[in-house]
């Protein structure tokens, strides 16, 4: 019996084919969709590098452009950290460049000059329609097409991962999850099949996310933890066996390979969950082995001495490598997913980055909208055949709803996941309710109006599984009621769907979902993640648009009319940009957190004497600018426009990170007023006044006010009339809004003067002698 | 016209006895005209010719070595006459050190007629900033430097020098002493005019003997109230494209402020206040205007990193072409960099727009060939570019061609562009030229043949490449690659 008639004239080879084509047209769509919604940044701004850790991507990728893979592998760039230098060849995941090099070298092969920079540009929302296409093959795997189509669409628009893939945001996420999903359906699909061929796709395109992006020690641990699972619950398939180490062996080679990871997969500990698996699986398939020989008892036996022993050895082995050195311990940012408030107290530079901070609530509403509460019901949906390949989603949405709440930037990782979920379990829904068959009810024969009766039966099925196991039977059977009536046939009460109206209300319920699903989608991606934070934008009096492009005024200045080894010093936020944008030398930038253990002490040691120049009088910090050749400074400073993004909002920073290094001589409470306020008026504490930074920001911004109230209008607190003076440094340059102020350093004075007399000296005024000279004294 | 660079290479070590042109002829007056400017300074000389030989048909003009490599164009006709007078080779005399050039009058003289002629010339980088640093604020000045006689082979009965600035602030200016030639005041000056002389009964004054005996620098010290913009370096790219049928002209510029270098550092809030007050500063470059032509779109402005939204573009429409005589139609833009340009400040850019074809390009039926006109450059007032490469790129498989520059270029190449889905490349003509003024604001002109084959090679090329793709998966789906054919995956 059907709700509705559907034709029966079509044959099969006719449906096939045409299921066929509207799929590959609908992925058509999801990927023009995926595209074209991240392209917002591109049609209100311009085709531009957005933010900060993309400037110095591209910066590589031009180098490996114009000069070669060789010479980019082999790049030591001297003008990041002066005077230290940086070999950028073995400190990078070159994955995104060298993507963006083979491209360029095939379009130009084409004859088709397409700018570098179009190509970095454009490179994320393209590899997005591969993620949808992955996204789909994936979860073609877990449940069927339309699921998969489902979760194409999902991951094409999802704000979630939009977020860190717009057009401009040419960063190493923009490939890597793609990567990651591909990884992951060949590691589903050699599980499947136990086909040794994908899992060397799977190892192969490990390799890739290696090379690409630092994240990739989440699948390191995933697929592991996916084989630990399924060993637990005694499900050893050699198809297991096959999929597992042949992804093991040759994507721990091959990603060895990677200058920047190196002898890093067993010798560090976020490494050593695979190793150990890998290990654990050569034992269980021998036991399988010794299993097929002998008898039962003995195998018994003999499975539980030798496991124990095996796994105490392999313990033990593991601590004493550890503990002599040879396996390196968990590093900071590793414990800081555990424990939120670590970085907070022992490593202050990764803490300093907000999206290192735990994730609110609304975020997760903002990225996910109704993924949010689908997603819940997807895993559920998982659990009811739970195959193989389902436990692999339900662990990656635990692992990864974990780490998303930890960190926001985590958010990402978990956003294929939902939609993944998400998807499933709205096709099984919609699956449900599209079913035009109708379960058998003897029942409905009795009523003469079809209406009523159809209601009672619906409320029969409701009511029915209440009585029953439990809400996950009553969700499980709602779904399984329609596609298995059979199997009902010897229940008394009969769970399924009647009539048109039932399936046409939840559809329409659904779609209506879907559809405000997309409004937010759009709305989220244009007004949230599609600012390239270069250029700002404001609106005109008359509603027209105007740009505040402050940044690029003042790096190109420094571009132009500065001497092409001048050292610019900027707290690290800015390095990448200086060195993109202004093509000159700094001091410190953006490589501190996203890269090794290895850089970070040093990098910390520069970082802070950075902050303790800021955050010192003029003549400690003098001293210091010296020393390190520092010829212009450059803060930003949004209290004329109210930009909050200014380095006086990220001030206290730079007072943390530097009295971690000397906490003699810098001391965070110093900076606040008596009353604990933070404050910049004349109510400012003395450090405050006299640090470099508050002297830099507001040097002459009172008069700019002509003698009226000066307002500082991020801060809204009214400010001394009288600006800070500076005797070290001279004003060279200060953009249009303000945003930007650079600083000239004075070179040291002719006349062997400090700065400060010859200075004053100049300004005419007579020097006070505080003390007599000694030798008057002494004669006296 | 002449382009004095180019001219070099006929300038040869020509034999020092080299024969003058004799006394064929008297000047009865000169007058010489300075218009003062900022990066290019319009010396006008009016000479009044009397000849003293029949049939005299050549006259000589000498420049000063110095003054031959100011001048980058040069003009010479006759009062009252559109018509330009034609030169003969520059050449040098090395006795004299001077450069000569040869007029050839359009009918040769009787006895005793005159006549008038009229030097046009555009001297570049004549001027330089005094002081050579100012502030921000600070007035401009600059100065000039000339020699005070005009040089000729012939005797001159009266010469007289006016130095006309564009205000009446004059700072200073030389005042000769020990001049023969006259019994007054050897300068004077009214308003913002200087004039040295008259000075009477000059002898032949190109000769070596005169010029070291009676010769005088002269400096004019003034004030400049615009600011000194230079281009250092334009390249333009004019690519031609009939399937689009459009003419992309893109424009790379190097702009440098040659005003005083800037004394201190940029104050923000006194540049703020004095546009505030509207009180412009004579050295900042803030904005400029550019007159492009009419009919244009996709207007682009940009530099190295990335797009520049601080300017206006008013487009007029596209003028048809029976009407082009009147070139009154323009599409001005204005022009405003990312940073003000103070004294010594530099700043790159790239300018670009797309006009329909048919606006400058002509089809000859009777000879088969296109004819493009590629204006030589967008003239910015009153600055000089001082090295200009101008390319034009012709449509793939283009034959035949000639060019027809308005004025010779220091060299010109023929190379291959390959551009966007080409497959031979199309040829590219490549103009150098050096010290452009206002003045060279000529078009380029280019014949050119394109067969109908030629048209047709990128939609083949394209179709072809999709073919082999189609073929190149048609076969992919019919072969069987697996190892083991038994087991179904």
């Amino acid at each position: 019996m059907l709700a509705y008639s559907l034709p029966s004239d079509i044959s099969p080879s006719t449906y096939v084919n045409a299921a066929s084509l509207v799929r590959i047209v609908a992925l058509g769509l999801i990927s023009a969709a995926a595209i074209s919604s991240r392209l917002f940044a591109v049609i209100n701004f311009e085709s531009i590098i957005h933010e900060f850790d993309p400037w110095f991507n591209y910066r590589a990728t031009k180098v490996l452009a114009s000069e070669g893979f060789y010479e980019f592998w082999n790049w030591f760039d001297p003008t990041a950290w002066y005077p230290l230098g940086r070999v950028v060849g073995g400190t990078i995941y070159p994955g995104l460049m060298a993507t963006s090099g083979v491209i360029y070298n095939l379009l130009h092969a084409l004859n088709l000059p397409v700018d570098i920079r179009n190509i970095c540009v454009l490179l994320a929302p393209g590899f997005s329609a591969l993620t949808a296409w992955a996204t789909y093959m994936f979860t073609k795997e877990m449940k069927d097409e339309s699921a998969g189509l489902l979760a194409a669409a999902f991951i094409g628009i999802v704000p979630g991962y939009i977020s860190r893939s717009v057009a401009g945001s040419y960063d190493n996420e923009a490939i890597a999850i793609f990567l990651l999903m591909f990884t992951f359906f060949a590691w589903i699909k050699a599980l499947k099949t136990g086909s040794a061929l994908f899992g060397t796709v799977a190892a192969l395109f490990y390799f890739y996310m290696v090379a690409a992006w630092g994240g990739y020690a989440f699948i390191t641990n995933m697929i592991p933890l996916h084989a630990f699972v399924l060993l637990l619950m005694g499900r050893y398939t050699s198809r297991l066996y096959v999929a597992y180490c042949s992804w093991y062996a040759i994507g721990t080679l091959s990603s060895m390979q990677v200058p920047f990871v190196g002898f890093q997969p067993v010798r560090t500990s976020e490494h050593m969950a695979a190793l150990g698996i890998f290990g654990l699986l050569q034992i269980v398939a021998f036991a399988q082995l010794i299993r097929s020989h002998v008898s039962s008892k003995q195998f018994q036996d003999l499975l539980f001495v030798s496991v124990i022993s095996a796994a105490g050895l392999g313990m033990a082995a593991m601590v004493l490598l550890t503990y002599k050195g040879w396996i390196a311990p968990w590093t900071g940012r590793f414990y800081s997913l555990w424990d939120t408030g670590y970085a907070k107290k022992y490593i202050p530079i990764i803490a300093s980055v907000s999206e290192h901070q735990p994730t609110a609530w609304p975020s997760f509403f903002m990225d996910l909208h109704m993924l949010t509460f689908l997603f819940p019901f997807g895993v559920l949906a998982l659990f009811r055949q739970l195959r193989d390949e389902h436990v692999f989603v339900i662990i990656y949405a635990v692992m990864g709803t974990y780490f998303a709440g930890v960190m926001v930037r985590l958010m990402l990782t978990l956003t294929p996941c939902v939609c993944v979920a998400s998807a499933v379990g709205l096709s099984q829904l919609i699956d449900t309710f599209v079913d035009p068959r109708e379960p058998d009810v003897e029942q409905e024969k009795e009523g003469g109006d079809a209406a009523p009766s159809k209601q009672a039966a619906k409320k029969e099925k409701n009511a029915a599984p209440i009585t029953g196991v439990g809400a996950i039977d009553d969700i499980v059977s709602t779904l399984s009621g329609a596609s298995s009536p059979e199997k009902d046939k010897s229940g008394k009460t009969k769970a399924g769907i009647f009539g048109l109206d039932t399936r046409m209300v939840v559809l329409f319920n659904t779609a209506a979902m879907l559809l405000f699903f997309v409004l937010h989608c759009t709305w989220v991606t244009s007004n949230a993640y599609s600012s390239p934070s270069v250029v700002l934008a404001s609106t005109n009096p008359d509603g027209s648009q105007h740009i505040i492009d402050d940044f690029r005024e003042a790096y190109y200045w420094l571009r132009m009319n500065t001497k092409e080894d001048a050292v610019v010093m900027s707290w690290w936020d800015y390095g990448y940009q200086i060195a993109g944008m202004a093509d000159r030398v700094t001091l410190v930038d953006n490589n501190t957190w996203n890269n090794s253990t290895r850089l970070t002490a040093g990098c910390a040691a520069h970082i802070a004497t950075v902050g303790k120049a800021m955050s010192s009088p003029e003549e400690i910090a003098y001293p210091i600018l010296r020393k390190h050749d520092v010829n212009y400074v450059l803060v930003i400073f949004g209290g004329l426009i109210g930009y909050s993004g200014d380095d006086i909002n990220k001030f206290l920073w730079m007072v943390r990170i530097a009295q971690g290094v000397w906490p003699d001589e810098i001391q965070e409470p110093n900076y606040f007023t008596p009353q604990g306020e933070y404050r910049v008026d004349d109510q400012a504490s003395k450090a405050m006044r006299e640090s470099l930074m508050y002297k830099m920001s507001y040097y002459r911004f009172a008069e700019l006010f002509g003698g009226g109230q000066v307002m500082d209008r991020v801060r809204q607190q009214q400010l001394p009339k009288q600006s800070p003076t500076l005797d070290y440094l001279d004003e060279a340059f200060t953009s249009e809004n303000w945003i930007v102020r650079i600083y000239q350093v004075k070179k040291e004075d002719s006349l062997g003067r400090d700065l400060k007399s010859a200075n004053g000296f100049a300004q005419g005024k007579k020097r006070k002698r505080s003390k007599p000279p000694v030798k008057r004294r002494a004669l006296a | 016209m002449i382009l004095r660079c180019q001219l070099a290479f006929f300038v040869s070590l020509f034999a020092a006895n080299l024969a003058w042109a004799g006394h064929s002829f008297e000047n009865t007056a000169i007058v010489r005209t300075v218009e003062l400017g900022g990066a290019s300074v319009h010396v006008t000389t009016a000479f009044a010719v009397k000849a003293l030989e029949p049939k005299s048909s050549v006259y000589t003009i000498a420049l000063s070595k110095n003054e031959h490599q100011k001048t980058s164009w040069l003009e010479v006709r006759q009062k009252g006459q559109q018509a330009v007078l034609p030169l003969q080779p520059v050449l040098l005399d090395a006795a004299n050190d001077a450069y000569i050039y040869k007029v050839e009058f359009s009918k040769p003289l009787a006895m005793n007629e005159s006549v008038n002629l009229i030097l046009d010339t555009v001297q570049t980088h004549a001027t330089f900033p005094w002081p050579e640093q100012a502030g921000q604020t600070d007035d401009q000045a600059l100065k000039y430097e000339t020699d005070l006689y005009v040089l000729s082979p012939y005797k001159t009965a009266v010469q007289r020098t006016k130095v006309r600035a564009l205000s009446p602030r004059i700072l200073s200016y030389t005042t000769p002493e020990g001049i023969e030639f006259t019994t007054e005041n050897p300068v004077t000056k009214s308003g913002a005019t200087v004039t040295y002389g008259p000075y009477h009964n000059i002898p032949e004054s190109s000769s070596a003997e005169f010029v070291t005996k009676h010769q005088k620098h002269v400096t004019v010290h003034y004030n400049h109230d615009f600011p000194l913009a230079e281009i250092t370096t334009l390249k333009r790219a004019a690519e031609i494209s009939h399937w689009g049928a459009n003419l992309n002209i893109q424009d790379e510029i190097v702009l440098h402020n040659a005003g005083p270098t800037l004394k201190g550092h940029f104050s923000r809030l006194q540049f703020q206040s004095s546009t505030f007050y509207n009180r412009a500063s004579p050295t900042v470059l803030n904005w400029f205007t550019l007159h492009l032509p009419a009919g244009i779109k996709n207007v682009y402005y940009y530099d190295q990193i990335g797009n520049v939204s601080t300017s206006r573009l008013r487009a007029a429409p596209s003028v048809p072409k029976s009407l082009s005589g009147n070139s009154n139609q323009y599409s001005i833009m204005e022009v405003r960099p990312r940073y003000p340009l103070l004294g010594g400040w530099n700043y790159t850019f790239t300018l670009g727009w797309d006009a329909p074809l048919s606006d400058s390009t002509s089809f000859d039926s009777k000879t088969g060939k296109y004819i493009v006109g590629v204006p030589v450059m967008t003239v910015m007032p009153d600055a000089v570019v001082d090295d200009a490469e101008v390319k034009i790129i012709l449509p793939e498989g283009a034959t035949d061609i000639e060019f027809f520059p308005p004025f010779p270029a220091k060299n010109n190449t023929i190379s291959t562009h390959i551009s966007y889905l080409d497959t031979v490349g199309r040829p590219a003509l490549t103009f150098h030229y050096e010290h452009l003024t206002d003045k060279h604001n000529g078009i380029i002109y280019v014949t050119y043949k394109v067969p109908f084959s030629a048209h047709l090679r990128k939609p083949l090329a394209v179709a072809t490449g999709l073919i082999g793709l189609f073929v190149l998966s048609m076969g992919w789906r019919r072969v069987d690659v697996r190892l083991d054919t038994k087991q179904k995956l």
